[in-house]
């Protein structure tokens, strides 16, 4: 249920399995490899935040705009939707769902014109955001069916901020691991392991970062998997470490040529 | 990127044509799985409700099938759905499936049919009672219902769901069938979650609560809905059901303003209830129409008011059971009310006749069936009219209302304004079965553990009056 984790949709429908995940993205993996994957999404996941912070949204809305784009993509090819129209479609949807009131349907477009044009040239060019109101009408249909209208997802950052708490609160070990967390998104974590799960990793980094050897035994009580944390914790220094050598507003073209792309239906 | 020329100047591919077909082989059709035309039975402001069947036959079952109002995934149809997909609890309504249609861009729930609601059952019995006729059910009925719906709030506010829009329509009674007599608390439409509101929750609609089920702090301007203004609409809807009014009735010109101060519901709260003293609502000061309360109202009007003379006039000793936890739960002060769960805990729960998990106790239901509504009386709002109506059409089923004084709010008069057809029998086609996916499995959960065997019991201690 909306309050508990284990009840939720999230943890009985979302919480996917490594194995299947690989197998459900064969068709995309044919083309590109796992790092040209990744990198895709961690671009239009860029996409995402900034079209959320430009509409003023709160990061957990932006975060389970994140999500819902992850989880259409786990079970569908890059090709079967445009992620440029995917991704602005999720932040409409979670907008709705996270009560944030309702985004206009014009200026969620001209959001998407301005932030393309003046964020993400590199990648696209001179080529405009070329997808009107109906066209994010017609998808979010398409993305709520995939999502088998399972809206309300779980994050880190109420977790995060209940373990900082038990902490002690540490302003400085928050910031770090709370922007973790928003680092998180860029992986698939957030499909494979239950939200207070990332949030420990995220915690757990920043202590390394911080170099705060006296969180030791904080950890040790923890009644929890450290295997799995340990896990989450790789898939997210992995992220990192891809990022000290990646160049995303050289190599972004070539990536999306490569992705790919819905076909028209046969001409006759 | 290669193909940027060419972009520019085609509309571009938003999706796969492969994909596309395929999914639309595999959605299926409202209109293929269910039977429902004419069988229309509700209409609300979010959506209309019809009675239907499964063609193939597969089972026999009613359902409820809610057409959301207007095109597209609206604000509430998405916290609708979003909430209904997650809430799995024997009195809360069940979500089964949602369909998108997507040529008319219509959004269909499936629901459980619930054959009776709160607001046919007291309107049933305040008409029997304006004719003098009198009405047989089980003793215990109207503390079987309050516990039901105290469970199913209880399971909300302990999710960090808020109801918000709690009112005699939106509390169903399931009719014969394996759940008989099972309170489900419906249409949460205007419900939210509430752990992590991003704004504060006045500021969304306008006018969230029907007024005569509006906790005083929200006519003095609260900016946040709390599980106490739920527990405040459980309060008037258990007076209503021991007395068959609406506790706090007020006349209502316009229900679509803005303001949340509302001088003649809070002059009718305060009718019945006395006006509160300093120390029974110490924060009552800091509610921010606290001064335009001390400007419109003097205390002296109210000096004889008080709930226990309200209840005594309709026949409700003031030294029952019944009177004190209706007491807690109208408590002014909302840091005082009750909680749901304080309130399944009382004595009035444990003193003879216990609740039941079939409200009806094992006897006959009294209440007619849903009727269906025709859709050429839409604009018809007349008070007047929906009385002939009711005399023409429903004689033979429930006393006439004519010396009802009582109003309904707006949209429960538009529903029952309707011309009322005979039930006709649903025809079942034979078509073959597509995929059912649908979300949970119908459960049989047991009330609450504790509460149950009284219904033989009860079977032959009917009441008169409810
Ligand atoms: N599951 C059901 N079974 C039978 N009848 C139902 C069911 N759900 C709703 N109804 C009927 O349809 C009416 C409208 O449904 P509902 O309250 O869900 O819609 P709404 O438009 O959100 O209402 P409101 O105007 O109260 O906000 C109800 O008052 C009830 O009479
Ligand atoms: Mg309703």
């Amino acid at each position: 249920m909306a309050g508990n984790f284990w009840q939720s949709s999230h943890h009985q429908q979302w919480m996917l399995d490594k194995q299947d995940l690989i197998r459900d993205r064969q068709h995309d993996l044919a083309k590109l490899t796992d790092e040209e994957y990744q990198k895709i999404f961690n671009f239009f996941a860029s996409i995402i935040q900034v079209l959320g912070e430009q509409l003023k949204l709160r990061q957990q809305v932006i975060a389970t705009a994140t999500v819902y784009f992850k989880r259409f993509y786990a079970r569908n090819s890059l090709k079967c939707i445009d992620p440029l129209l995917l991704a602005p479609t999720c932040v409409f949807l979670a907008s709705k769902v996270e009560e944030f009131g309702v985004i206009s349907n014009s200026r969620l477009i001209t959001t998407c014109q301005t932030v393309i044009k003046n964020k993400f040239s590199y990648a696209f060019g001179q080529q405009e955001f070329p997808y009107r109101t109906n066209h994010i009408l017609e998808c979010e249909f398409y993305l709520l069916e995939n999502l088998d209208c399972c809206l309300i997802v779980f994050q880190p950052y109420r977790p995060l901020l209940l373990f900082v708490q038990d902490i002690g609160q540490d302003d400085q070990l928050l910031t770090y691991a709370w922007r973790i967390v928003n680092d998180s998104l860029r992986t698939d974590v957030s499909l494979l392991y239950p939200p207070y799960q990332i949030a420990i990793a995220a915690l757990h980094i920043a202590c390394v970062m911080l170099g705060k050897e006296n969180l030791k035994p904080w950890f040790a009580e923890l009644n929890v998997d450290l295997d799995k944390i340990q896990e989450i914790v790789r898939a997210i220094i992995n992220l990192y470490e891809m990022w000290k050598s990646y160049d995303e507003k050289k190599e972004i073209q070539a990536l999306l040529a490569k992705m790919p792309k819905p076909c028209p239906a046969p001409q006759r | 990127m290669g193909d940027n020329y060419q972009n520019k100047i085609m509309a571009p591919v938003m999706m796969d044509y492969e994909f596309k077909m395929k999914t639309q082989n595999e959605r299926s059709k409202v209109e293929d799985l269910f039977d429902f035309e004419g069988c229309k039975v509700g209409r609300g402001t979010y959506g209309h409700v019809y009675k239907a069947r499964r063609k193939d036959g597969s089972d026999t079952k009613d359902y409820a099938l809610k057409q959301i109002e207007g095109t597209g995934l609206s604000m509430s149809a998405c916290r609708e759905i979003a909430l209904l997909r997650e809430l799995k609890h024997s009195n809360v309504i069940n979500l089964i499936r949602v369909f998108l249609s997507h040529t008319d861009r219509k959004v269909w729930l499936l629901f459980d049919y619930a054959e009776h609601d709160l607001w046919h059952i007291i309107k049933f019995h305040r008409a029997a009672k304006a004719s003098k006729k009198s009405v047989m059910v089980p003793k215990g009925m109207v503390k079987s219902l309050l516990y039901q719906i105290l469970d199913g709030i209880h399971y909300l506010h302990s999710n960090w769901v808020l109801h918000r829009d709690l009112k005699p329509a939106n509390i169903l009674v399931m009719g014969e069938g394996p759940e008989r007599g099972r309170v489900k608390i419906a249409d949460m439409g205007f419900a939210r979650l509430f752990n992590a509101p991003l704004k504060p929750l006045a500021d969304l609609d306008p006018v969230v609560v029907t007024f005569w089920y509006r906790a005083p702090e929200l006519l003095l301007g609260a900016r946040h809905y709390t599980k106490a203004i739920d527990i405040w609409a459980i309060g008037c809807i258990f007076a209503e059901l021991l007395t068959s009014e609406p506790i706090f009735h007020c006349r209502q010109e316009d229900i679509k303003t803005s303001n949340p101060y509302h001088h003649d519901q809070l002059d009718r709260i305060f009718n019945v209830m006395g006006f509160p003293q300093e120390k029974d609502w110490e924060d009552i000061r800091k509610m921010p129409e606290h001064a335009t309360l001390v400007k419109d109202f003097k205390r002296s009007n109210y000096q004889n008011c008080s709930l226990s003379k309200y209840m005594d006039r309709h026949k409700i000793k003031p030294d029952s059971k019944a009177f004190s936890l209706l007491q807690r739960l109208l408590l002014m002060d909302p840091n005082r009310r009750i909680t749901s769960e304080q309130a399944m805990q009382d004595p009035y729960f444990s003193e003879d006749p216990l609740p039941t998990q079939d409200v009806f106790a094992g006897c006959q239901i009294p209440y007619p069936k849903r009727e269906f509504l025709t859709d050429d009386d839409q604009d018809d709002k007349s008070d007047s009219k929906a009385r002939q109506n009711q005399q023409q059409q429903q004689q033979q089923q429930q006393p006439n209302t004519q010396q009802n004084q009582v109003q309904a709010n707006s949209h429960d008069h538009a529903a029952n304004n309707a011309k009322r057809m005979r039930m006709s029998g649903q025809n079942q086609g034979n078509n073959p079965q597509g995929g059912q996916q649908e979300f949970h499995q119908q459960q049989q959960m047991m009330f609450g553990g504790q509460q149950q065997g009284a219904g033989s019991q009860q079977q032959q201690n009917f009441q008169q009056r409810f």
